[in-house]
Order: structure tokens, then sequence, then C-alpha cells
């Protein structure tokens, strides 16, 4: 019986260790400065953005009109939107120990600018930011795009 | 009559579908700016249709749908690109600003230099109101991964005491270690070498 409970424990563990929503998402950057209506959706919710909150892996970032908004990510990329925009962050690795590097983006209207940060440095085959028009390779590292 | 009908409903299916096509045209430029540092990087731009490289400063192309060729580059004066992208630009952040602190062999004990650099990272803390500040503990490969793994946690651990005992809030502190894995310099195992015994504080 007491066997029985312990192969019964040692499954639930497993369960647990191997159930990717229970697992720590880390935030991958956050918020540095913003202007006006800027809405950060993941998933199903979205909140009104403000300084200093955390952006994870599948958000998507959209601004209003007069708005901009200002983001630091983990690698030190910094990017900002300005009014009417929109970006799909769909992938971020940087894991440089594990080289574990990759930066998708996918940019669906508006405007940004960019200085690409550690894992453009790295790994520059891993940076791809899409427009619906174009796919854009970064050999460095400061640019601006607009999508109208 | 009946292949009239037929033909102008043809022609009226066309004309919304071209109009849909026309409104439905996106156009995206891409604007190359030299770096902070004033180097001037390199961008690829592909579609379906080619591909074109820009790296001038203030250099830009045009592409107008997945299968037109990107347009060939040309320089936009600087009162254009400030007239049109000075907004957005102005609320680019400021990069992260990195710290490398070094410590004396097998120990916890930040080097002289190292303890004068702490003033430097209090200040920058200071100017950029920072909220997120890692602390990432290094060692050379001297000793075993187990013992560095260790040595590399209590010199991160330190360092975020440092900043906590001059006021930094332990909130905004994310210390970590990498032990060995993570030299600056590639060394064999086993080697003594004081750049690689560091922590580095990276200020965001």
């Amino acid at each position: 019986m007491m066997k029985f409970f312990s192969v019964l424990s040692l499954i639930f563990f497993m369960f647990i260790a191997a159930n990717p929503c229970l697992a720590k998402i880390e935030s991958i950057g956050f918020i540095d400065n913003v202007q006006g209506e800027v809405l950060i959706i993941s998933g199903e919710t979205s909140v009104q953005g403000v300084p200093n909150m955390k952006i994870l892996p599948g958000d998507l970032i959209r601004t209003g009109s007069n708005s901009s908004v200002g983001l630091i990510m983990e690698d030190d990329t910094v990017l900002s939107l300005g009014p009417k925009s929109e970006i799909e962050i769909q992938e971020f690795l940087f894991d440089p120990a594990e080289r574990n590097l990759s930066f998708v983006a996918k940019m669906i209207r508006g405007t940004f600018s960019f200085i690409t940060g550690q894992i453009a440095k790295l790994a520059p085959r891993k940076v791809k930011l899409e427009t619906p028009d174009a796919t854009l390779a970064v050999r460095g590292t400061k640019f601006v795009v607009e999508i109208d | 009559m009946e292949r009239l009908r037929i033909l102008r409903y043809l022609a009226l299916i066309f004309l919304v579908v071209t109009g849909l096509n026309l409104t439905g045209c996106a156009k995206t430029t891409v604007v190359l700016l030299p770096d902070p540092d004033g180097k001037v990087g390199k961008l690829n731009i592909s579609n379906e249709a080619g591909s074109v490289d820009i790296d001038k400063a203030g250099e830009a192309t045009t592409v107008r749908g997945k299968q037109s060729l990107p347009s060939k580059p040309e320089i936009l004066p600087e009162e254009q690109i400030a007239a049109k992208y000075g907004e957005v630009l102005a609320n680019l952040p400021e990069q992260p600003v990195h710290f490398i602190l070094y410590f004396k062999s097998g120990s916890t004990t930040l080097t002289p230099e190292s303890v004068s650099k702490i003033p430097e990272i209090l200040k920058t803390i200071n100017q950029r109101q920072s909220q997120s500040i890692s602390v990432v503990g290094h060692t050379d490969t001297a000793g075993n991964r187990q013992y560095n793994l260790r040595l590399s946690k209590q010199r991160a651990d330190v360092v975020g005491k440092i900043l906590m005992g001059k006021g930094i809030k332990k909130l905004y502190i994310k210390t970590t270690s990498h032990g060995e894995e993570n030299p600056l310099i590639k060394t064999a195992d086993n080697v003594n070498e004081p750049r690689n015994r560091r922590v580095e504080v990276i200020v965001r």
C-alpha cells in the first residue's frame, strides 16, 4: 500500500514538473515610457501599459492615436512605437550561456524605431523582424520602420 | 442579353476587387541610422521578389507589397528624417548600462578598483530611476563546477547587498549566478583568470 502511494505521488510530481502552465514565465522586457493609450495584449487579456510593466513572450503591443511607448528588452534591445502602431513579439529567447537566442517579431502597422541588442550581436541570423511587405535581417543596429 | 448581364457583373466584381487591392496596399519604409557610438550597421530587406542591403547613415528603401522588389536605396536628408521620425526616435529608451566588478582569487572580496566603481553604478541607477537591475555572478575555472557555482552566487549576493546597503530596493535587484559556465575570457579547466572572476551589473 505504501509503495502504491509513493508511486502515485511520484507520478503526481512528474506531472507538475512537466506541466508548462505551472512553470514560471520569465519576463523578456518592460515598459520604459508611455504616452496615451497603450494596450499590452497577452492571450485573452489586455491591459493599459504603465512604466515598468513586464512584457512576456507572445505579447501584442498596440498604441492608439497620439500615443507612444518605449520598451527595454532583456538583451539590451530598445524599441519605440509611434501612434496607431502594433507589434507582436512572437519569440524572444535570451540565454547566452545555453546559446538559446532568438528574436522574432511581427510589425503589423505604424511607426517603430529600434536599437538592437545582444541577440543581434551574438546570433544575427536569429533575429527576424517582419512587416506585411518584407522581412528585415539585422546586422546592426539603429533604424526606423514605417508601415502605411 | 443574358451574356451582357454576366459581363456587367464580372466588370463590377473586377472593379470592387481592384478597389480593395488598392486600399489594402500597404507600404513599408526602412531607414538605417547611425548607432549611438557613431558606427553605421547594416540591414537586409527581403521578400518574395528579392532583397536589398542598406548600410549607410540615412539610407532608406521602400517596399510596396510582398511581390514587389524593395526600391533602390537612397539617402534621406537629415531634416526629412527628423521631421518624419523625430517623435518615435525621441521615445526610444536609453540602452541599458553594463558594469563589471572584479574579485580577488577564490574570494568574495572586491578588488580596490571595483570598490571605487560602486558610486558610478549608484549614480546610473538614480539617474535612470531604474527598477530593473541584474546582478550576475561568475567565476574562473579554478576549482570544481559545484564550488564555482556556489562562489558565483556568493559574489552576486555580496554585490546585491552592497547596492541594498546604499538604499536600492531589494525588489528592483535580480541576482543570478552562472558559475564558471559563462567566462568573459575562454580558458581550459582549472585556470586562474582574474577577468573571469567577476559580477556583472546591468542597469536598465
